[in-house]
C-alpha cells in the first residue's frame, strides 16, 4: 500500500527534471544539427553545397571584377539536413551547436552566414584562381613529391602542364617501381 | 480595474497554434514544448488554448498551400487584437524545402504581418520557448503591460 513512497522518494531525490532553459542556458547535444559554418579558408567554391541544398539555401557569386567571390547561405530556409557538410570536399562546411534561431521579421534577411573569399593572381599566367587550400593539395599531391605550396597557387592549365613538366623530368612514382 | 486586468493578464499570454500545411514536424515539436515536463511552456504563464477567440500570441507551422490558405487568415482574423504572430519553422518563414512548389502560397509574410522568427525543421523546443518569450516580450509592449 504504502510502494509509492519509494517512488515518491526516489523522485525527490532525483530533482526536478524540467529542461530550466529561459534561466539557464541548455547545451545542445554533441551531435547536434545547429546553425551552418562556412570557415572560408578551407572554401574553394566548388558549389557541391549549392547543388545539394534541398531548401536553396546557398548562393554563390563570383565578383564581377573578379576579386573573389561571396558565398551567402540564409539559415531561414536552411532545413539543417547537413548534406552541405558532408559533401564539402575541404570540411569548410560544418554544422554548429548553435540553436538560437528565433529573432524578430525585421531581421528575417539579415539571419545570413556571409563571407567573402578572395581570388589570387596566378602564378604562371595572371588569371584570377582561388588558390587551393592546403588540406586539399596535400590530397591530391599526397603520394607526389611535389611543390604543394607553388601548385597550390597555379590555375588548372598552368597546374597540368607544371606537374606534366615534373613527371617529364622526374618520371612517374609508378615507373621507378616498376 | 482595467489597467490591473492589463497588467495580469500581461503575464499569462495564451498561445494558439495554426497549421498552414505543415508536415507536422514543427506541430510536434509544439506539442512536446507544452505537454511534456522536461520542457513545460506553461512555467513561462503561456497555455495552448482551442479557441483563437482567446488566444495573445499565434504560433504559425507551414509553408502555407493553396487549400488551406483562406482558412488560415480567416482563423487568424479571429483572434483579438492586439496579436502576435509567431511563423515557426522555416516552412512559414520562407517556403523551406516546398518553396516554389505548385500548392504553395507562402511565405506566409505575404498575407499576414509576422513578428517574431523561428527558423528550424523543425526548431528545438528550446527554440520555439525563447520565440515565445520573444513573442510575450512584444506582447506586452503592444498592450502596455
Amino acid at each position: 500500500m504504502f510502494g509509492f513512497l519509494k517512488i515518491l522518494a526516489a523522485n525527490v531525490a532525483k530533482g526536478p527534471s524540467t529542461d530550466p532553459f529561459p534561466f539557464v542556458e541548455s547545451p545542445a547535444p554533441k551531435r547536434f544539427r545547429g546553425k551552418v559554418r562556412l570557415n572560408p579558408a578551407l572554401c574553394v567554391g566548388c558549389a557541391i553545397c549549392r547543388h545539394v541544398c534541398a531548401g536553396g539555401a546557398i548562393h554563390i557569386a563570383g565578383r564581377p571584377d573578379g576579386s573573389g567571390y561571396d558565398f551567402t547561405l540564409w539559415h531561414n530556409t536552411c532545413a539543417l539536413c547537413g548534406l552541405c557538410g558532408h559533401y564539402c570536399p575541404t570540411g569548410a562546411i560544418s554544422m554548429s551547436s548553435d540553436w538560437h534561431s528565433a529573432h524578430p521579421q525585421t531581421e528575417k534577411y539579415d539571419w545570413c552566414e556571409r563571407h567573402f573569399v578572395p581570388f589570387l593572381a596566378c602564378e604562371g599566367c595572371g588569371e584570377h584562381i582561388r588558390p587551393l587550400p592546403s588540406a586539399l593539395t596535400g590530397r591530391i599531391y599526397a603520394d607526389n613529391d611535389v611543390d604543394e605550396a607553388h601548385l597550390a597557387r597555379l590555375c588548372p592549365q598552368c597546374r597540368q602542364l607544371e606537374t606534366a613538366l615534373h613527371l617529364g623530368r622526374n618520371g612517374h612514382e609508378d615507373h621507378k617501381r616498376a | 480595474m482595467k489597467k490591473l486586468i492589463a497588467t495580469l493578464s500581461a503575464r499569462s499570454p495564451w498561445l494558439y497554434r495554426i497549421n498552414a500545411g505543415s508536415c507536422n514536424g514543427c506541430d510536434v515539436e509544439l506539442l512536446t514544448t507544452a505537454c511534456i515536463p522536461r520542457y513545460d511552456v506553461e512555467r513561462l504563464g503561456c497555455k495552448y488554448c482551442g479557441s483563437p477567440r482567446h488566444a495573445d500570441i499565434v504560433l504559425i507551422t507551414g509553408p502555407l498551400t493553396a487549400r488551406v490558405k483562406d482558412k488560415v487568415l480567416r482563423v487568424w482574423d479571429e483572434i483579438p487584437e492586439p496579436k502576435v504572430t509567431v511563423a515557426v519553422g522555416i516552412c512559414p518563414v520562407s517556403g523551406g524545402v516546398f518553396r516554389g512548389g505548385y500548392s504553395i502560397e507562402g511565405p506566409l509574410d505575404k498575407y499576414l504581418p509576422i513578428d517574431i522568427n523561428v527558423p528550424g525543421c523543425p526548431p528545438r523546443p528550446q527554440a520555439i520557448i525563447e520565440g515565445v518569450i520573444k513573442a510575450r516580450d512584444v506582447w506586452r509592449a503592444r498592450i502596455g503591460g
